[in-house]
C-alpha cells in the first residue's frame, strides 16, 4: 500500500529510503526530502504548546496530485515518512498510524543491534523485510 | 486576463497604477534612470487632507489586464507617463502622434498622461503645455520629480471626483452593471429591472467605490463600503464579485495592521524603489511583526477622520480573520477566467500568512496555488512561476520547498522545447538551490566526520551543477564542481557512477586543468578550490629516518644533555607522560641539510580501478625543502599501500610537513594534514641539521651477501666477505671516497668483534690510522685508503666432529691413539675424497668451515654540521669464513738430552685439499699431501714462565679461579707459539700462514715445557756441562766439579743429600759401574745442601781425580731417604755430565 517509506536522521539526512517503483527512485527523494519542510514547521509548532505529551504521530504533512505523505517523528527526533498513493482512498488514519508504530518498533529493534552504529545507513535485513511487507500488504 | 501579476500583495489595492512608458527609441538604461526617478515618488500626501496616495509604476502592463479594472481598480491603469527623446523640432510633431497612440492603449482608463521630451530645445519647447515636459538633456532634469508629483495630484483630483460621483450615486435611479469582460455576454437579455438585477448592480458598485475610497486614503470608509458591498453580493450569489470584495475587504484590513506592506524585503518590486523621503511615516521599525491590536490604535496617522474611529474596530478585520476571508473569496476557482486572480489572491495571503509565521497554512494557500490551473504558459512564465513559488516557500521558511521549485525553474530555463536555453540563468538558479538542499561548496564542510544531508539529491545537484556550467562554456567551473562531487559524495557513489564521474572529469581536464584557485563568480559567489583527500585516502604520515649510515649524531659533551632534566627526581611518571605528549609533536631524530629525506606515507586508493596520482609532493613550511614529486599508480581498491615522498633541504633548521600535493585526473589539489580526519602521525616538525659529509667505502674484498647476525645490535650498510685458512693474513684495502658536498674532517675507527664462540688467538684486526689522516681534509670527491690486516687463528683441533669424521671411515682405526703415526693410512680416504669435493664437503652435514665477524666503525664528520657538534656512523662489517689449514691433532713432548730443553712431538694434519709445506723455526720443511697426518717434532728451549708478567687482572676477584687459570694458559701458549713460529704454506695457492699450537697445548704438555723451579747447574773445570757437553780434563789433574742449586719456587727447598756415581757406557747397553780404581774423589763423592730459601741459591763443591783416560759419566743421585718426597720428581732431574779424560799434555811428558 505504501509506495515510499523513509527513515530520516535527527540532522535530516535518510538512513533508509525505499520505494516500489525503483526506476523513479528520485522522485521520491524529492518528495520525502521537500516533506522535511513540514515535518519540521510541525514539530517547531508542537514544541511550542506541549512538550511532553507530544504525539508522535504527525498526520498527512501535504497531498500531492498522486500521492499523499505521512509523517511520524520520535522522542529522538528521528522521522519517518510513508508515501502513498492518494487513489488508495480505503486507507484510513489508523492504519497509517499502525504502519508507523510497527516501522517506529522495527527501528527499536534496529537500533539495539549493538553491531549497529546510530547515524549509519540502515541495512537490517528484519527491517528490509517489514518494510517490504508494508509496501506490498493490500488493505 | 491571462498574465498574473506574482509581486502582487494587498498593499497594492491602495495603489493607483501608472504606467510609464518609453515612446520612440530611448536608450535602455537612460530610460530606466529616468523610471527611477519618477518611481521614487511612491507616495504622496494629499495638501489639504491627511491622506496618503500610493501610486504603483509598471514600465510594462498588458492591456487586457486592463479590462479587469472595474473589477478591481487598483489593476486599472490611470496614469500614463511617456518618456520620448527627441532631437529635432522636425522630429516633434511625429513625437506627439506616437504618444497620443500610446495613450488609446489605455485611453479608457486613464485619467491623464504626460509626456517627459528629453533633447528637444528651442521655440517647441518653450511652448507652454501642462501635459508635455521639455528637458535639453536626460542629465538635465531636475525637475522630474517635482513634475511627476503634480501628476499625480491631478490625478488625484480625478480620483476624488470619482469617487464622490459613486459614492453620492446611491440615490440615483439607475445604477450601472459594472462586469469583468468574460461576464459580458452572460447578461445579455436579462431583466435589467428585476431586484435581483438591481441588488447585484448595487453590490458591485458598493465594491467599486470601496476600491476607489482605498486608493484615495480613505481606508475606514472603504472598510464599510466592502461590509456593504460583501452583504449585497452574498445575498444575490454573486459569486466572483462576492470574492473580490472580501478580498478589498482583507487587504483593507491588511492594510490597516500592517501599515509596513507585506511585500517583505525579498520581494521587493520589480523596478526597485528607493525608499522615499519621508518613508518613515511608513515604515517603522518593527511594524511588520506587530500584530496591532486594532482597538488600541487611535493614534495611527492614517486616517484622522474621528466619525469613522467608532466603526474602526468592528469593521476591520482580525488577522485571523484576514485568513479566514481569504479563504472564502478565492473561491474564484469556480470561474475559470478568473485563475490569474485566484492565483494572485493566494500568493497575497500567503505573503500576509508569512508576516504572521503561520507556515502551516500559508504551504496550503500555496499548495493550492500550484494547482491553478492558467492554461497554455509560456515556458518563460513557466520560470517566473516557479521562481515566486520558490520565493513564497522560502519567505515561509520552507527551505527545501523552495529549493525544489528553483531547481524546477532552472530545468525550466534548459527545457527541450526553448530554442535557446539560458544555461547561464539555469546554473544561476541551480547556486541558489544550494542552501536549500544543505549544500555548501566548500569543501572544508565535508572534511570533518561523516556527511550530513541528502546525498542522493545533493548528487543530482551537483551533477546539474557540472552540467550546467560545461553548457556555460566555462569549463574550469565544472571541473570545479566535478571535483566536488567526487571529493564529498565519494562515499555514495557506485562503483560505476565513480566511473564515470572519474572518466568525465578527465574529459574536462584535458581542456582546462583543475587548479587550487578560488573561482570567484561573476555575481561574487567564491568557489573554494577542492583537495582531493580521497583519491588517494591517506592514513597514517610517517616521516623517516636518515639511513643508519647517514644520521647524524651528535657529539656527546662532558656535561651532557642530562642535564637538562628539570625535575629533581630521576623518574617520575608525571614527566614521562609529558614528555610522551611532546614527542608527538617534535621527532627524536634529524635531518641533515643537502640530504634526500623521506615521509611515507600509508595510503589506499577506494576507487574500484587503477588510480593513477602524478606529482606527488610534500608540502612543507620552516626552512627551504625542495620537494622531488613521485607518481604513483594505486590498484584498484587497494589495501593500504605505502608511498614514499622524498624531498632535500636547503637550508637547516626546523621542517614541518603540512601535507601533500597530487594531481588525480588532471586535478592538483593540496592536501594538508591538519584537514584530514583519521590521519596517524608520529609528528611532523623535525630538526634538520647542517649539511654533513657523506664517506662511501670501497674495499678490495667482494660484497658480501652475508647479513650480520641481528644479535650484533648495529645495523650495517655494508659488509664484505672473505675465506681465509686458518692462520692467515690478508690485508683489506678500503678506499674512502667523499661523495658528499662537505670535506671530510675527523675520522675516526673503531672495530668490534661480533661475539661469537670461537676462541680467537691474536689480535683479528689491526690498521694504522695516520697515513690516512695525512691526507686530511677530504674534499668532496676526493678518496683516500685505509689498510686494515685481517689475522685469523683459531683453534680447529678440538673438533670432536672432525675427529669423529677421521674415524668414520672404512678403514678401522678404533683403538689407536690418535696421535699415533699409523694416521697415515687415513691418506687413501682423502684421495677418494678428492674426487667428489663439492658433494662430500657441502652435502655432508658438517662444515668444519667457522666464521668470524667484525664491524668495523667509521665515524666522520666535517663542515658545517661539524662545527655543530654532528657526526656520521658508518659501518663495515667483516664476513670471515675460516677454513681450517693445518692443526695438531696430538701433542706430546719427550724429554731432551739437556735437562734445558725438550722435543715438542706434534702431529701435524693438513685438512685442506691442497699440499702444503709446514715449517718450523730452524727445522726442515714438512711436506704433507691433501688430508695427510704427520709427526713432527721440534727442539724447544723449556719456558719460564715465571718470567710472564701476570695478567693484569683488575676484576680478578670476581672472576673465578679457573677463568683465571685459563687466561694464564693462554698467556702461555702464546709465548710458546711465538718461540715456535710454525708456518704453513699452500705452494699451489700461494698462500701461507702460521700454525699455532696454543690451543692444542694442554697441562701435562706445559708442565713438560716449563723449566723446573729447581735450577740445578754442574759446572767441570768451572765450565756448566749439559747433555751434549764434553768436559775434557787430563788424566791426574783434579777436576773441581760444582753442583749449584737456584731456587725459583716460591718455597724454602732441602736440605737434600746428592751422591756422585760415575760411570762407563760401553754403547751397548752396559753400563759399568765398578770404577773404583780408575775414579777418585778427593774428598767425599756425597754433597750436602742445607735449605735454600726462595730466589736463593747454594753451591757445593766437590773435587774428581781420574786415574785413566776414557769416557766417563757422571751421575748425580738423590738419596733415596731425601725428606722431599712432596715435591715433584721432575724438579730433581740433573744433567748427566760428560767427562772425557785424555792424556796429560806431550810437553808435560816429555
Amino acid at each position: 500500500m505504501a509506495v515510499c517509506i523513509a527513515v530520516i536522521a535527527k540532522e535530516n539526512y535518510p538512513l533508509y529510503i525505499r520505494s516500489i517503483p525503483t526506476e523513479n527512485e528520485l522522485k521520491f527523494h524529492y518528495t520525502v526530502h521537500t516533506s522535511l519542510d513540514v515535518v519540521e514547521e510541525k514539530i517547531s509548532a508542537v514544541g511550542k504548546a506541549l512538550v511532553d505529551q507530544r504525539e508522535l504521530y504527525l498526520g498527512l504533512l501535504y497531498p500531492t496530485e498522486d500521492y499523499k505523505v505521512y509523517g511520524y517523528v520520535t522522542n529522538s527526533k528521528v522521522k519517518f515518512v510513508i508515501v502513498v498513493d492518494s487513489s488508495n482512498t480505503a486507507l484510513r488514519d489508523n492504519e497509517i498510524r499502525s504502519m508507523f508504530r510497527k516501522l517506529h518498533n522495527s527501528y527499536t529493534d534496529v537500533m539495539c543491534n549493538p553491531f549497529y552504529n546510530p547515524g549509519d545507513p540502515i541495512q537490517s535485513k528484519a527491517f528490509d523485510n517489514m518494510v517490504s511487507a508494508m509496501m506490498v500488504q493490500v488493505c | 486576463m491571462s498574465v498574473p501579476d506574482y509581486m502582487q500583495c494587498a498593499d497594492d489595492h491602495q495603489t493607483l497604477l501608472v504606467v510609464v512608458q518609453p515612446v520612440g527609441i530611448v536608450p535602455e538604461d537612460q530610460f530606466f534612470r529616468i523610471y527611477k526617478r519618477i518611481a521614487s515618488v511612491s507616495q504622496i500626501s494629499i495638501r489639504d487632507s491627511q491622506r496618503v496616495l500610493f501610486i504603483r509604476y509598471r514600465h510594462h502592463y498588458p492591456p487586457e489586464n486592463n479590462d479587469w479594472g472595474d473589477f478591481q481598480t487598483h489593476r486599472k491603469v490611470v496614469g500614463l507617463i511617456a518618456v520620448t527623446e527627441c532631437v529635432s523640432a522636425k522630429e516633434w510633431p511625429q513625437t506627439s502622434d506616437r504618444f497620443h497612440d500610446h495613450k488609446e492603449v489605455y485611453g479608457s482608463t486613464l485619467y491623464d498622461s504626460r509626456l517627459l521630451v528629453y533633447g528637444l530645445q528651442g521655440e517647441v519647447a518653450e511652448q507652454a503645455r501642462t501635459d508635455v515636459a521639455f528637458y535639453p538633456s536626460y542629465d538635465e532634469c531636475e525637475d522630474v520629480e517635482r513634475r511627476v508629483e503634480d501628476f499625480i495630484e491631478s490625478l488625484f483630483i480625478v480620483l476624488e471626483s470619482k469617487r464622490l460621483d459613486r459614492a453620492t450615486d446611491k440615490s440615483g435611479d439607475k445604477i450601472p452593471l459594472l462586469c469583468i469582460p468574460f461576464e459580458k455576454k452572460d447578461f445579455v437579455g436579462l431583466d435589467t429591472d428585476s431586484r435581483h438585477y438591481k441588488k447585484r448592480c448595487q453590490g458591485r458598485m458598493r465594491k467599486h467605490v470601496g476600491d476607489l475610497c482605498l486608493q484615495a486614503g480613505m481606508l475606514q470608509d472603504a472598510l464599510v463600503h466592502y461590509h456593504m458591498a460583501v452583504e449585497l453580493l452574498r445575498s444575490v450569489n454573486d459569486f466572483l464579485w462576492l470574492g473580490a470584495a472580501l478580498e478589498g475587504l482583507c487587504s483593507a484590513s491588511v492594510i490597516y495592521h500592517y501599515p509596513g506592506g507585506t511585500a517583505g524585503k525579498s520581494a521587493a518590486r520589480k523596478p526597485s524603489i528607493s525608499v522615499p523621503a519621508d518613508a518613515g511615516k511608513r515604515h517603522r521599525p518593527g511594524a511588520q511583526e506587530l500584530l496591532i491590536d486594532p482597538g488600541a490604535l487611535t493614534t495611527n496617522g492614517i486616517s484622522a477622520d474621528t466619525s469613522s474611529e467608532i466603526g474602526r474596530a468592528k469593521n476591520c478585520l482580525s488577522p485571523e480573520d484576514i485568513i479566514e476571508k481569504y479563504k472564502e473569496a478565492i473561491s474564484y476557482s469556480l470561474y475559470k477566467n478568473a485563475g490569474v486572480i485566484e492565483l494572485e489572491a493566494c500568493v497575497k495571503a500567503v505573503r500576509v500568512l508569512a508576516i504572521q509565521k503561520r507556515a502551516m497554512e500559508a504551504s496550503e494557500f500555496l499548495q493550492n496555488a500550484v494547482y491553478i490551473n492558467l492554461g497554455q504558459l509560456s515556458e518563460e512564465e513557466k520560470i517566473q512561476r516557479y521562481s515566486i513559488l520558490s520565493e513564497l516557500y522560502h519567505l515561509i521558511g520552507f527551505q527545501r520547498k523552495s529549493a525544489f521549485f528553483k531547481r524546477v525553474a532552472a530545468m525550466q530555463c534548459v527545457a527541450p522545447t526553448i530554442p535557446e536555453p539560458g544555461w547561464r540563468a539555469c546554473y544561476k538558479l541551480l547556486l541558489e538551490t544550494l542552501p536549500g538542499y544543505s549544500l555548501s561548496l566548500d569543501p572544508q564542510h565535508f572534511s570533518q566526520g561523516t556527511h550530513k544531508g541528502w546525498a542522493a539529491v545533493q548528487m543530482r545537484l551537483l551533477h546539474e551543477l557540472v552540467y550546467a556550467s560545461r553548457r556555460m562554456g566555462n569549463p574550469g567551473l565544472s571541473v570545479r564542481h566535478l571535483s566536488f562531487l567526487l571529493q564529498t559524495m565519494l562515499d555514495f557513489l557506485s562503483d560505476q557512477e565513480k566511473k564515470e564521474v572519474t572518466q568525465s572529469l578527465e574529459n574536462y581536464t584535458s581542456k582546462c586543468p583543475g587548479s587550487m584557485e578560488v573561482i570567484t563568480l561573476s555575481d561574487g559567489l567564491k568557489l573554494l578550490p577542492v583537495a582531493f583527500t580521497k583519491l588517494p585516502i591517506v592514513r597514517s604520515v610517517k616521516l623517516l629516518n636518515l639511513p643508519v649510515t647517514l644520521r647524524p649524531r651528535k657529539v656527546k659533551s662532558l656535561l651532557g644533555q642530562s642535564m637538562a632534566v628539570k625535575s629533581p627526581f630521576i623518574y617520575s611518571p608525571i614527566t614521562v607522560h609529558h614528555r610522551g605528549d611532546e614527542r608527538s609533536k617534535k621527532i627524536d631524530f634529524q635531518w641533515v641539510q643537502g640530504d634526500v629525506c623521506e615521509v611515507q606515507l600509508m595510503v589506499y586508493n577506494p576507487m574500484p580501478f587503477e588510480l593513477r596520482v602524478e606529482n606527488m609532493g610534500l608540502l612543507t613550511s620552516g626552512v627551504e625543502f625542495e620537494s622531488l614529486p613521485a607518481a604513483l599508480s594505486l590498484p584498484a581498491e587497494s589495501g593500504l599501500y605505502p608511498v614514499t615522498l622524498v624531498g632535500v633541504p636547503r637550508t637547516a633548521g626546523s621542517i614541518t610537513v603540512n601535507g601533500y600535493h597530487t594531481s588525480v585526473f588532471g586535478v592538483t589539489s593540496d592536501c594538508l594534514l591538519e584537514s584530514l580526519p583519521g590521519v596517524k602521525t608520529s609528528g611532523c616538525t623535525v630538526e634538520v641539521v647542517p649539511a654533513l659529509p657523506r664517506l662511501q667505502l670501497n674495499t678490495s674484498l667482494p660484497r658480501s651477501a652475508h647479513m650480520l647476525l641481528p644479535a650484533s645490535g648495529e645495523e650495517v650498510s655494508t659488509s664484505v666477505s672473505v675465506q681465509l685458512f686458518n692462520g692467515e693474513t690478508r690485508q683489506l684495502m678500503i678506499r674512502l671516497e667523499n661523495i658528499g658536498a662537505e670535506p671530510l674532517e675527523t675520522l675516526e675507527l673503531t672495530s668490534k668483534t661480533v661475539h661469537t664462540k670461537e676462541k680467537l688467538f691474536g689480535e683479528f684486526l689491526s690498521w694504522s690510522l695516520e697515513d690516512t689522516l695525512s691526507q686530511f681534509p677530504l674534499k668532496p670527491g676526493q678518496v683516500a685508503t685505509l689498510t686494515v690486516n685481517i689475522k685469523v687463528k683459531l683453534d680447529f683441533s678440538g673438533q670432536e666432529n672432525l675427529l669423529q669424521d677421521l674415524n668414520d671411515d672404512g678403514i678401522s682405526v678404533t683403538g689407536l691413539p690418535i696421535s699415533s703415526p699409523l694416521r697415515q693410512v687415513l691418506k687413501p680416504r682423502v684421495e677418494s675424497k678428492a674426487g667428489n669435493p663439492p658433494e662430500s664437503s657441502k652435502g655432508g652435514e658438517y662444515n668444519p668451515v667457522k666464521t668470524l665477524e667484525a664491524i668495523l666503525n667509521f665515524k666522520y664528520s666535517g663542515g658545517p654540521g661539524h662545527t655543530e657538534g654532528y657526526y656520521r656512523d658508518l659501518s663495515l662489517g667483516l664476513h670471515v669464513d675460516v677454513e681450517p689449514s693445518v692443526f695438531f691433532t696430538h701433542v706430546s713432548t719427550l724429554p731432551a738430552t739437556s735437562t734445558r730443553q725438550c722435543h715438542l712431538l706434534l702431529d701435524v694434519f693438513n685438512s685442506t685439499e691442497h699440499e702444503l709445506a709446514v715449517s718450523a723455526k730452524n727445522n726442515e720443511d714438512l711436506v704433507l699431501h691433501a688430508g695427510e697426518c704427520q709427526r713432527m717434532a721440534i727442539q724447544v728451549n723449556k719456558f719460564d714462565f715465571e718470567d710472564l708478567p701476570e695478567p693484569q687482572d683488575d676484576r680478578g676477584q670476581f672472576t673465578s679461579l679457573k677463568q683465571l687459570e685459563e687466561e694464564r694458559q693462554q698467556a702461555r701458549g702464546y709465548e710458546i707459539n711465538s718461540k715456535l713460529d710454525i708456518c704453513w704454506e699452500i705452494p699451489s695457492l700461494k698462500r701461507q700462514g702460521e700454525a699455532s699450537v696454543e690451543g692444542v697445548l694442554n697441562q701435562l704438555v706445559l708442565e713438560h715445557l716449563q723449566l723446573a723451579p729447581l735450577q740445578w747447574d754442574v759446572l767441570v773445570n768451572g765450565q756448566p756441562c749439559d747433555c751434549d757437553i764434553v768436559a775434557e780434563c787430563e788424566v791426574g789433574d783434579l777436576v773441581p766439579l760444582e753442583v749449584k742449586l737456584t731456587n725459583r719456587s716460591k718455597h724454602a727447598v732441602g736440605p737434600f743429600a746428592l751422591t756422585v756415581i760415575p760411570f762407563q757406557d760401553y754403547q751397548n747397553g752396559v753400563h759399568n759401574y765398578e770404577l773404583q780404581d780408575v775414579v777418585t774423589f778427593v774428598g767425599s763423592n756425597t754433597f750436602y745442601i742445607d735449605s735454600v730459601n726462595p730466589t736463593e741459591n747454594c753451591v757445593c763443591d766437590g773435587t774428581l781425580l781420574f786415574l785413566y783416560t776414557g769416557d766417563f759419566y757422571l751421575n748425580i743421585k738423590f738419596h733415596d731417604d731425601s725428606s722431599s718426597r712432596e715435591l715433584p720428581l721432575d724438579w730433581f732431574c740433573l744433567p748427566s755430565v760428560h767427562i772425557k779424560a785424555l792424556e796429560p799434555a806431550l810437553q808435560t811428558m816429555l
